[in-house]
């Protein structure tokens, strides 16, 4: 017999109980299939699928938006990173000037103490503050003076050979005349030959060597050492090498010497206090 | 119209089910989205359309929460039934009459849910009790205030029913 149409609608509390019914079927049967192991019915798998796309979408949304917010803060901390990584480079470059200027100091004032130590006579160690090397008269100014034992004629090295003598002091200051001065007379000597000679400064940032016979044996490369005869100089300081040796006009060679010192970058700087030999035994004639 | 608002409805509580599945998983045992829309659809008054409504909201979430299947949709057809069938006596209206059915609802659907987990599964739920009045107070909450936004904005009033007598 067919159903009329609208029974179904006039009779909800029917359908209520056949739909209760049939759901409980299918409640006892998803529970016996969780039983055996299969946790998904086909009907359930059905309904699953029709509404996949939701969950889909909402996981889709949510993982874009967390990746968006991780994304955020990943870069406001990277931003912060960085800006802090520029400040410790910035702070780490100054840093490591600044140690390699300390060890560039480090290594000068070790080899100009080592240097020092060979003097057997007191020494001060004296840093130049001026340089005058411009001009044909050539000086510097250190920053220690009279008050340090500085004395005029003091003789004054650097870790590279000589650079010249004092010629004027005050209490915490002195000039020093170099050896490349129009006005300086070094007494020397050839090491390999041991001829003696007097050293003048050219006033242009070089030396002439005097009094060498032309006949003398020196050769460029010749090395050149105060020879301790002039009463201010100690005998054996390196002062230069020969780059040039001509033969003269007269019996004399024309010597060209080139200093070892680099006037241009003199820092730190060893007075040596000279035994002075009395005026008046200079003076002195028999 | 009717049951596309139903569907409308029933994407809207999925994704609900599906967020707090996501973010705050601990969520869903203190409030329940399709109830809200299966209260609100029964409100109406329609049982026939109420009974429907809550077999498919059911079994979506059935299908999403790893329930035995239809355990969910026999629990909110049950509530759907009882809500309709007394609107269709009474026709209550207003967001405190619609919180009352929710919390009705919520309490109904937990003991149903209770009973038939005892009896298909020999199992006892725990903090049963708690979780109900959690469960309650937070879906009659949260029901209400949806109620609220949808009469002031969208001057929506409860899917309107057929008014067909229900009978035995």
């Amino acid at each position: 017999m067919a159903v009329p149409t609208d029974v179904i609608p006039r009779r909800p509390t029917l359908l209520f109980i056949v739909v209760l019914s049939m759901l409980f079927a299918l409640m006892a049967a998803s529970s016996r299939t969780r039983v055996v192991g299969e946790t998904r019915t086909l009907f359930e798998r059905t309904v699953m699928t029709l509404f996949a796309p939701v969950p889909k979408v909402v996981n889709w949304v949510g993982s874009s938006a967390a990746d968006m917010y991780h994304g955020y803060l990943d870069m406001r901390r990277s931003v912060k990173e960085n800006l802090q990584l520029r400040r410790k480079v910035d702070q780490l470059t100054t840093e490591n000037l600044r140690l390699r200027q300390g060890e560039g100091d480090l290594r000068r004032l070790r080899s100009l103490l080592g240097y020092s130590e060979q003097f057997t006579m007191p020494t001060t160690m004296a840093e130049a503050i001026m340089l005058d090397i411009s001009g044909r008269f050539k000086s510097i100014i250190i920053d220690r003076g009279s008050a340090a034992g500085i004395d005029v004629d003091d003789a004054v090295v650097n870790a590279n050979g000589l650079i010249g003598r004092v010629v004027l002091t005050t209490k915490d200051m002195s000039k020093v005349q170099l050896v490349t001065d129009n006005n300086s007379s070094v007494g020397v000597l050839i090491e390999r030959t041991r001829r003696q000679g007097v050293l003048r400064g050219d006033g242009a940032g070089g030396a002439q060597l005097y009094d060498i016979p032309s006949l003398a044996d020196v050769r460029p490369g010749d090395s050149i050492i105060t020879a301790g005869i002039d009463g201010i100089y100690p005998k054996g300081i390196p002062v230069g090498v020969v780059v040039k040796a001509e033969k003269g006009q007269d019996l004399f060679k024309t010597i060209t010497v080139k200093p070892l010192v680099e006037f241009a970058s003199i820092e730190e700087t060893i007075v040596l206090h000279t035994r002075k030999v009395p005026s008046e035994v200079v003076r002195y004639t028999p | 119209m009717r049951w596309l608002r139903f569907a409308v409805g029933l994407i809207i509580a999925l994704t609900l089910h599906s967020l707090l599945d996501s973010f705050f998983p601990n969520a869903l045992a203190f409030f329940n989205p399709y109830i809200i829309l299966i209260v609100y659809y029964s409100m109406g008054g329609n049982v026939f359309g109420a009974i429907i409504a809550g077999v498919i909201a059911g079994l979506v979430q059935d299908a999403y929460s790893g329930a035995i299947f239809g355990l969910h949709a026999f629990s909110l057809t049950v509530c759907a039934y009882t809500v309709a069938y007394i609107n269709s006596r009474l026709s209550l209206r207003g967001t405190l009459a619609f919180g009352g059915c929710l919390i009705g609802a919520v309490i109904v659907n937990e003991l149903v849910i209770y009973i038939l987990v005892n009896i298909l599964l020999k199992q006892k739920i725990q903090m049963f009790e708690q979780g109900m009045i959690f469960k309650a107070i937070f879906t009659c909450l949260f029901g209400m205030l949806v109620y609220q936004l949808l009469t002031l904005f969208l001057r929506e009033e409860p899917i309107e029913a057929t008014r067909r007598p229900a009978g035995w």
